[in-house]
């Protein structure tokens, strides 16, 4: 059988071929498909030589086998030392050898290939930072993704989520019309506690236009609630997109990127619809990296930037806090130890390691960092999209061990994770291992910390 | 006044008498009654697994499985659906959540559950993501009485003669007054207005002097008469009585004294956090010492027409 009929080279594009995806409980039938999966070999060398660019195929060749970033990969210390857990090892046995046999490989190598790039390496960038001669396995790999998935050869849930960004601009399907509902739902909910609060939706050429993970809006809209507290304390001049308010992208980890391209450029639409000042992303990691970091390539901006200038949450909260838009009521600082889950992609990638401490310093008492922390901070184990891929849920796992220790070497028993997944992948931690520990993301934290000036205030009834 | 109820169930026996309740409201009031059932608690993350609200184990809501748990809640239900035209929801999601966004978008009359307790949602507290609980914070939020049933309520609510109405003079316990003159209007009960003056009120630990108690206690009263009892228009079986203590205490003696077939009362906060609310703790604190149904209103929405 050349292709499956869930499993295939194509991109899931109609609510009926996602449906039957969902359909097949835990992809049973598509891993089974992708067992009788063909390798379209020639396809695969051909886009080999568009996309393969000079820089990949220069790590490939001048990488020296000197070893030196097997420690700094988490799954090789979780995994006591396993030489194949070595960041050089896993791209060259993988992309390596797909690019040296010119794309003829067969099913189950390439099988192999995705069981490495997707449950070996989170794509967390790390070990990039400790190769003397800068070698990103993390880069690599997320390519690799992108090959594999041109062949059809990714986890169930991938191609699931990818779809969602193909047909919903979304990574669930939550349409427009919900969106919008439950932003009015949530202005209606929290106005009652907060008089004057709004939640405004395409508003033109707002000082801030927000923007947020689909999980928010689909399970979890108190948070688009609190997100709302939280401008309307600060006396910001915001709104929301109907359209285009989705930042994260499930196509990234799937290597979609076609998908990710669509999915960012709804985003970039609506800056050029509503003319905002900047943008704020929500609390999430890899949404920060696709929307800012990545997306204005995937859409072909030549500034390398995105249409205006984005903030990560992290960013307007600290800017808010030094600015005194938001103050921080100093009886209320966390007393307890506390400390913080530096994202692979806002913090080693983003840079905003920084923005991260001038929080803490404003809210907390006795800020611990992990070791290593900032730009060296491990992934939090649940990265790539790993939290959610039920194939690699052992692996997962056992990788969450080095976060495990360092949060216990801290001594604090609080965690702020200011990322969905890795507020997930902590919880999951705690869950396997049960160390104790509590952890959350900053918008709940500030509103039970700011002074609220008078006029705010809800009238005494 | 009851035109459609949502009954929220864990499907669990805790719910099983204010099943009881929902299945009569239905039949006697002629009412559309939807069942929701909300089964699994999603990550905050990307997954499709979902963890099971009763079992704490992790699902994925496939069709079938949606399927094998509505067929599971037609079992449990049986003995009521022979006579009933019940619809059956299943969700995904935090219950209180999903509780809410049904009964907007349906606009319900008014939504029944049992003492949906914290140690009964095995998935709930293992996911450690419900901070308060499901009650607290479907009674903060819902525009419609939320009814809580955590005792066998035997009593057909047409045939109800007591209702007790605890006030605190806050806007919310308005609407509790309100709701609960229209349905003591509509099945003829007895309607009585209580209120306790707090005597730990303002974090005072030494009990208030006797004379300034009196004043209280006058001044409640006289707020009672001229401001509450106008809004019910001289309803003639009203009573006014005025107590002191700790309110929820005060409230469920007084329940108990006039034998009352339904507690109606307002457990506004505007806490953030339900979890941290004082006044919050209350719900709960009514609910499971009540030997009668619980109602807490605290919106208008449902006697907009009294207003
Ligand atoms: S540190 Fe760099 S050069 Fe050395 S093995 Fe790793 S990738 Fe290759
Ligand atoms: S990118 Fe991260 S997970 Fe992948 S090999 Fe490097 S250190 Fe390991
Ligand atoms: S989940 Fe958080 S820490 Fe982990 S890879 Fe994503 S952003 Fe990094």
């Amino acid at each position: 059988m050349p292709e499956g009929k869930l499993c295939n080279r194509q991109p899931v594009t109609t609510l009926e071929q996602l449906q039957a995806l969902l359909a097949d409980k835990g992809g049973k039938q598509y891993y089974e498909e992708m067992n009788r999966l063909e390798v379209d070999a020639k396809a695969l060398w051909d886009t080999i030589q568009r996309t393969c660019k000079s820089r990949i195929r220069t790590w490939l060749e001048i990488c020296t086998h000197c070893g030196l970033c097997a420690e700094s990969c988490f799954y090789y210390l979780a995994n006591h030392k396993d030489p194949s857990q070595v960041p050089a090892y896993k791209i060259q046995s993988t992309l390596g050898e797909i690019i040296r046999r010119k794309g003829r490989v067969d099913n189950a190598f390439l099988q192999y290939t995705m069981d490495t790039v997707f449950a070996k390496c989170t794509c967390c960038n790390r070990c990039a930072i400790y190769c003397p001669l800068g070698i990103d396995t993390g880069v690599m790999a997320s390519y690799t993704r992108g090959l594999l998935f041109s062949q059809g050869f990714t986890p169930w849930e991938m191609k699931i989520g990818s779809g969602m960004h193909r047909i919903f601009r979304a990574q669930m399907d939550v349409t427009t019309e919900d969106w919008v509902e439950t932003c009015q739902w949530m202005a209606e909910e929290t106005s009652e506690d907060w008089p004057g609060l709004e939640i405004p939706i395409d508003k033109e050429g707002a000082d801030i236009l927000y923007t947020v993970n689909a999980r928010e809006p689909k399970h979890y809209p108190e948070d688009i609630a609190q997100a709302a507290i939280l401008f309307h304390v600060a006396g910001e001049n915001w709104t929301v997109p109907s359209e285009g308010w989705e930042e994260t992208s499930l196509a990234m980890f799937a290597g979609d990127w076609e998908g990710c391209r669509q999915q960012v450029q709804s985003v970039y639409d609506a800056m050029a619809r509503l003319r905002p000042k900047r943008m704020v992303v929500t609390e999430c990691g890899h949404a920060y990296r696709a929307t800012v970091i990545e997306g204005p390539y995937w859409a072909g901006l030549p500034t390398g930037k995105t249409p205006v200038e984005t903030l990560h949450y992290v960013e307007w909260v600290a800017e808010a806090l030094r600015t005194g838009k938001l103050k921080i009521d100093p009886r209320k600082k966390i007393k307890e130890p506390v400390t913080y889950q530096d994202s692979c992609n806002y913090i080693r990638n983003g840079g905003l390691a920084d923005a991260a401490r001038y929080i803490m310093s404003r809210i907390a008492e006795d800020f611990r960092e992990m070791g290593p922390s900032r730009e060296h901070n491990f992934c939090c184990g649940g990265g790539g999209g790993l939290n959610g891929i039920g194939r690699y849920r052992e692996q997962r796992n056992i990788g969450l061990k080095v976060k495990r220790d360092q949060i216990l070497a801290t001594g604090a028993k609080l965690v702020v994770a200011p990322c969905h997944n890795c507020w997930d992948a902590i919880r999951d931690l705690e869950e396997i291992y049960r160390i104790g520990i509590r952890w959350t993301f900053l918008k709940p934290l500030l509103i039970n910390m700011i002074e609220v000036p008078e006029h705010l205030r809800p009238r005494e009834e | 006044m009851f035109k459609k109820l949502l009954f929220a169930t864990t499907a669990s026996p805790v719910c099983d008498n204010a099943a009881k309740v929902a299945f009569d409201l239905e039949m006697k009031w002629e009412a559309k009654l939807i069942l929701l059932h909300v089964l699994g608690i999603p990550s905050r993350g990307f997954g499709l697994q979902v963890v099971d609200v009763r079992t704490g184990e992790k699902e994925q809501p496939s069709p079938d499985y949606l399927e094998w748990v509505t067929e599971e809640l037609k079992t449990t239900y049986a003995a009521f659906l022979e006579e009933s035209n019940a619809r059956i929801v299943t969700a995904i999601g935090e219950p209180y959540r999903e509780i809410l966004r049904l009964a907007r978008k349906e606009d319900v009359d008014m939504i029944l559950m049992g003492a949906h307790s914290r140690d009964e949602e095995v998935g709930a507290a293992r996911h450690r993501q419900v901070a308060g609980s499901t009650l607290r914070r479907v009674a903060k939020a819902a525009r419609c009485p939320v009814v809580i049933v955590n005792r066998p309520c035997t009593t057909c609510w047409k045939l109800f003669s007591n209702i007790v109405v605890g006030t605190d003079f806050s806007k919310a316990s308005e609407s509790a007054l309100l709701w609960g003159y229209k349905l003591a209007r509509e099945v003829g009960a007895n309607l009585h207005v209580f209120h306790a003056v707090d005597i730990t009120a303002g974090g005072l630990t030494r009990p208030a002097g006797q004379t300034d108690l009196e004043q209280r206690i006058q001044e409640a009263r006289r707020r009672i008469e001229h401001h509450l009892l106008p809004k019910i228009k001289g309803y003639e079986k009203t009573t006014v009585e005025v107590w002191e203590g700790i309110p929820y205490v005060e409230i469920l003696k007084f329940a108990r004294a006039r034998q009352a077939d339904l507690i109606v009362m307002a457990h506004h906060t505007r806490e953030v956090d339900p979890e941290e609310a004082e006044m919050g703790s209350t719900v709960e604190e009514v609910v499971l010492r009540s030997s009668c149904p619980v109602a807490s209103v605290n919106h208008p929405d449902k006697v907009a027409d009294l207003l």
